[in-house]
């Protein structure tokens, strides 16, 4: 039998874990067990960056996590970024390039931008930020926008 | 599926806690086994966490590096210094899916797993990594080509975990791969190459080949000199092309992942040798 893991903060709300069974992934509680349907579910299988959270400020995709096989780290998710610098300024480029098209796969852009601005620094350049996010997929093909979004926030490079 | 999973908080726990079970399976970051699991390629109904273990360490040691088996791919890649000593082996962990995924993915995860299409397996085998293991029987150390059984088969004992991976202390390096997308699909193929301290000649090794990454000796004998010419290059990239088993899949052709390792081949040793970009 498992050791009780701890609770798990969703966005600063402790999570009780006890009740949630083994075999969870976080997308699933996230989604189904919490109501945060800001996390997409995209493919399931970790090629498409639509379920990407932050853990302890870390992009991580929810589709291949257990629930409780997670440390009692902080789990940021889309809705939870609201108040976030960095997450504003990603916001407003997102919204200033209206870099979306169905909307489907922007929370998980989202939520990759903010995780990688913080990770590399606001000099990371844009050509690895580009790099970086090449987990994410817009399956409506919009990237130009996207990328004009991302040139606005990656200062260092071309 | 019914699943548990236990999250043992030290290494002989652990253990215990694979021997208990007859379809035990250690898991780490998941990002493979999970999918593994919910396909049924692989039948476990216990998971054993290693997430308590203290082996996420990559560290500066007086042989080289050691890198422990549950330290993210992504911690790897981005730990000083590590990237001058071995730009091959961080352009390998790079490579492996995207950022958000190397934030869970580990270097024993990826072993363990041992995918004939591993991108961490070809340049292991071409620095010749000793692989660090614990076991019911206590420790050992042994040649990841050794251990290295086939496809998807680590020949580890029963109950026995991968505890880490030593490298030497720097090695000229380079880790050349093609695929149809960058962070969402698996190599076609990938060409290690590296000059370990004191070797006499590059090493080779493939990855994306049947049953699983291997070094080419045959290819290895044409690259002595620290700059190889050209031809000797072209005679390399040549016998590692036809050296070993490659297979036609929805990925590719066996005919184009033969071309694919004549081209990485030579990219990789213009790279990390100094030679004429071919």
């Amino acid at each position: 039998m498992s050791a009780d893991p701890g609770p798990l903060e969703v966005n600063g709300r402790p999570v009780e874990r006890a009740s949630i069974p083994d075999d969870e992934r976080l997308l699933d509680t996230l989604r189904w067990r919490l109501g945060l349907k800001g996390t997409k579910e995209g493919c399931r299988s970790g090629d498409c960056g639509a379920c990407t959270v932050l853990l302890a400020g870390e992009t991580v995709l929810s589709c291949l996590a257990l629930t409780r096989d997670l440390p009692a780290l902080p789990v940021t998710t889309i809705e939870g970024i609201e108040e976030d610098p960095v997450a504003i300024a990603v916001r407003e480029a997102f919204t200033a390039e209206a870099a979306l098209q169905c909307g489907y796969c922007t929370p998980g852009f989202v939520v990759a931008t903010v995780g990688l601005l913080k990770e590399l620094g606001p000099d990371v350049g844009v050509d690895r930020l580009r790099e970086e996010l090449a987990g994410n997929l817009c399956r409506c093909t919009g990237y130009a926008a996207i990328d004009r979004a991302i040139r606005r926030l990656a200062r260092g490079g071309p | 599926m019914p699943l548990t999973l236990e999250r043992p908080d030290g290494v002989d726990a652990a253990i215990a806690a694979l021997l208990s079970a007859p379809d035990a399976v250690p898991i780490a970051g998941g990002t493979d086994l999970l999918l593994d699991l919910e396909a049924g390629r692989v039948r476990s109904e216990h998971l054993v966490s290693l997430a308590g273990l203290p082996w996420a360490r990559v560290e500066r040691t007086g042989e080289g590096w050691s890198i422990g088996s549950t330290a993210p791919l992504r911690r790897v890649e981005r730990s000083e210094g590590l990237a001058a000593d071995h730009p091959g082996f961080v352009e390998a962990v790079r490579s492996v899916g995207s950022a958000a995924l190397r934030h869970r993915a580990t270097l024993g995860g990826n072993l363990g797993r041992a995918s004939p299409a591993s991108d961490l397996l070809p340049i292991l085998l071409a620095l010749d990594a000793d692989v660090t293991l614990v076991g019911p029987a206590g420790p050992r150390r042994a040649k990841l080509d050794e251990l290295l059984r086939g496809s998807r088969d680590l020949a580890l004992g029963r109950g026995e975990l991968i505890e880490g991976v030593a490298l030497p202390p720097r090695a000229p390096s380079a880790y050349a791969w093609q695929r149809v997308r960058p962070a969402n699909d698996i190599s076609q193929v990938g060409v290690a190459i590296a000059r370990p301290p004191g070797a006499d000649r590059w090493a080779v090794a493939l990855g994306g080949v049947l049953p699983r990454p291997c070094r080419v000796p045959a290819a290895e004998e044409a690259l002595t000199a620290p700059t190889p010419s050209e031809e000797e290059v072209r005679r390399a990239a040549r016998i590692a092309s036809t050296a070993a088993r490659f297979a036609s899949d929805r990925r590719a052709t066996a005919e184009y992942r033969r071309r694919l390792v004549d081209v990485l081949l030579r990219r990789a040793l213009a790279r990390a040798s100094g030679g004429a970009r071919p």
